[in-house]
């Protein structure tokens, strides 16, 4: 009793207007972000269909997702999607960073033209790409053609439907990463060019050994969130295939979200959730510790 | 302290405020008001609104309020979010049968058979041995039925007549030929121009209430997926069902791909197509120039007998929520009486559920006028809703996992694949209980 007449005693001593400037976070913070986990993890041991009443089965859920191969399949799907989609992420986006980050006319628009898909609605872009992927109807396969090229069974092929949505998530989110090498490439201080420069440093051994190491904080920041982006893959596979063919496009959050809205096992997918998370974490950790490196 | 007591005083004063603003149900008036959900489609709501009209012309002290289902994916999974946060109708039409089980478990619908007159409305209107396909588990019947949509094959009668194809195929062997004929690339660019039939090639669980389930239903004289509870579709029919699409993919005869730029059975694209009596308003609207012909679904060859499918039931529910259930119930009959059957005919060319409709005069000028409807009145009464039964979108999941295996790709036998579907379905149906 008297530690709590002690914390409202130090907040009546502090800065009133700061914690009532707070008040809005922390509402929201407890009602959707807090609440919502703890929910979850309460989840993970019960059976919920939403309407009927919470039922417990313990670690029920965890024995099930142990044996279900889709459990697996999904991992393994989300994988592959990350490997295509971060080094492509990053060696397109540091790319045209450094194209937008040179004295090109009209540099503004061209900024503009690639951060354009990103504020473009999810379910649009993915919609234009079905009619730019269709197999037999689809304007890729009509260019392929006309250079005299077979067509290419983007979605209708279960070893090129993934690399496929890869190469629409690159070209949807690519915006967001050059902005943020071009904010990068801005940091780094132009005497080490100029430096180097006189040491007779060619431009490639300038890139290579300024430009690369005095990325390494942002490389980190685009991997990071790039991978958790890619963890979160949902639009994509649910518009342009359903998870098909052959469940190779099945990602985690698809996988999560027919569990849980589609057939009502919200335990179930709290399950896949929470693993899902340990899962993230893990990898973040490791690409973390692989990529961190101080500048030389 | 003192400035942010007077805040949170702001705010709550500001939402008591808004509260009291509210009318209150009880206090409104003693007129009685029902809400009544129609699906959301333009034919549906039209129709309800007329039916609402009169209705309240008619009952001034018992009001309706017509509200189209909340739009979202699904109108199952609104209702279960109603359901969820006690905001449901009094009134339903749109209930569909494999859902019924989600909602009875959640205690959310009131037994018809317990309203007084309940037996004599329905077996006047339903035969006794469909009737008993909608009652659920516990005995009970928690849904009226109302109107089917048999699922049925369309064929374009100019793309058959072209390739000399005379009489739409019965057999399954018969729409090979004629499929091998009609599938073809007519200015010669190496793409083709008319397929055969074509169906989403997307693992999705719904597209199968239109192909893998009628057929099934078709190919086995009118069995559905469950027998006493359990899943009983592993035999020769189902493997015969999967054998039949893994040959239309397997012949070139349906595309392996997404179509683009519209439907393409209204763009003659496709010469084949199953579908329901809603296509016959939707090709007078969109392509009225095309030419079709209505049959029953292609059957095994050998196939003795009448030839069933798939009704895709929609049936009329009370939600237990209900202030007023004497009311509601009288709601229902207006509803289901002749007259405003042949309004949902007229309206939405939709086929009640009604055992009289080929012998009614009430209905005989509607069925001359448009002849196309008296095929699917005529299937109406061979048709079979889906199995009341729980986790069925999840079992539909596990049998469209397996269909895109065996049928569009061809890397399972029909065999294995449907092994592998009921021993999912069982797994699934076990995992539940």
């Amino acid at each position: 009793m008297r530690g709590r007449w002690r914390v409202i005693e130090a907040v009546r001593k502090s800065d009133r207007f700061g914690f009532l400037f707070s008040l809005p976070y922390v509402i929201f913070f407890l009602a959707f972000v807090a609440y919502p986990l703890i929910f979850s993890f309460v989840l993970i041991f019960h059976r919920w269909n939403i309407v009927t009443p919470m039922e417990w089965i313990g670690l029920k859920n965890f024995e099930r997702l142990f044996h279900d191969p889709l459990f697996g399949k999904a991992i393994t799907n989300t994988l592959t999607f990350l490997l295509i989609h971060i080094p492509l992420q990053i060696i397109i986006a540091l790319l045209l960073a450094l194209l937008l980050n040179s004295k090109v006319k009209m540099r503004g628009l061209f900024r503009a033209i690639y951060f354009l898909p990103v504020v473009v609605s999810g379910v649009a872009v993915t919609i234009l790409w079905q009619q730019l992927y269709s197999y037999d109807y689809g304007v890729l396969n009509a260019l392929l053609k006309a250079i005299g090229l077979p067509s290419v069974p983007w979605l209708v092929d279960a070893s090129w439907a993934m690399p496929s949505v890869a190469i629409m998530a690159t070209w949807k989110n690519v915006g967001i990463y050059i902005v943020l090498f071009l904010v990068g490439l801005q940091n780094i201080p132009a005497e080490l060019y100029e430096a180097a420069s006189l040491d007779g440093a060619s431009r490639f051994r300038q890139f290579r050994h300024i430009t690369i190491p005095m990325l390494n904080p942002t490389v980190i920041v685009v991997v990071v969130l790039s991978t958790i982006g890619g963890f979160s893959l949902f639009i994509e596979p649910y518009v342009l295939t359903g998870g098909g063919p052959m469940q190779s496009t099945l990602s985690g959050m698809l996988y999560i979200y027919n569990q849980a809205f589609y057939f009502g096992h919200m335990g179930y997918a709290a399950t896949l959730g929470f693993v899902f998370a340990l899962i993230i974490l893990a990898v973040v950790l490791i690409q973390r510790r692989v990529i961190e490196t101080e500048p030389t | 302290m003192r400035l942010f007591v007077a805040t949170c005083g702001i705010i709550l004063f500001s939402i008591s405020g808004c509260s009291q603003e509210r009318p209150s149900i009880g206090q409104a008036s003693d007129a009685v008001e029902l809400t009544y959900w129609p699906a959301p489609n333009a034919q549906e709501v039209q129709l309800a609104d007329s039916l609402v009209r009169v209705w309240n012309r008619l009952h001034p002290e018992v009001r309706v309020r017509m509200q189209p289902i909340p739009v979202s994916q699904s109108t199952e999974e609104v209702l279960l979010a109603a359901i969820a946060g006690n905001t449901t109708p009094d009134v339903c039409s749109n209930i569909w049968p494999g859902a019924l089980h989600d909602y009875t478990r959640a205690g959310g619908l009131i037994p018809f058979d317990r309203l007084a007159d309940f037996d004599s409305i329905i077996t006047s209107r339903v035969p006794r041995d469909l009737l008993e396909t909608f009652r659920s588990t516990d005995g009970h019947y928690y849904q009226l039925p109302w109107k089917t949509n048999p699922v049925m094959m369309f064929y374009n009668e100019r793309l058959f007549r072209e390739v000399g194809v005379a009489t739409p195929p019965r057999t399954y062997s018969e729409y090979y030929e004629a499929g091998g004929k009609v599938t073809r690339d007519i200015d010669g660019d190496g793409r083709i121009d008319v397929w055969m039939g074509e169906r989403d090639i997307r693992p999705i669980w719904w597209q199968r209430l239109f192909d893998f389930f009628p057929f099934y239903i078709a190919a086995s004289g009118g069995k559905t997926l469950f027998k006493n509870g359990e899943p009983s579709f592993n035999d020769a029919d189902a493997v015969d069902v999967l054998g039949f699409f893994r040959e239309c993919y397997g012949r070139g005869l349906f595309p392996r791909t997404f179509f683009q730029g519209g439907d393409p059975f209204l763009l003659e694209k496709k010469a084949t197509n199953f579908s329901g009596p809603w296509e016959v308003a939707h090709i007078q609207k969109f392509a009225p120039h095309i030419k079709y012909g209505i049959a029953p679904l292609p059957v095994p060859d050998g196939h003795t007998g009448q030839v069933y499918t798939s009704g895709d039931f929609k049936n009329i529910s009370i939600f237990a929520n209900t202030k007023h259930p004497r009311e509601a119930w009288e709601f229902v009959k207006f509803l289901v009486t002749a007259q405003h059957d042949l309004l949902l005919m007229e309206i939405c060319d939709q086929v009640p559920v009604r055992s009289d409709l080929l012998n009614n005069p009430l209905f005989a000028d509607y069925f001359r006028r448009k002849p196309v409807m008296v095929k699917f009145a005529e299937q109406a009464v061979y048709s079979r809703a889906v199995d009341s039964a729980p986790d069925l979108k999840e079992i539909f999941d596990a049998i469209a996992q397996e269909y895109e295996m065996c049928a569009i790709y061809g890397r399972k036998s029909p065999e294995q694949a449907v092994r592998d579907a009921t021993d999912r379905a069982q797994f699934i149906v076990e995992w539940n209980k």
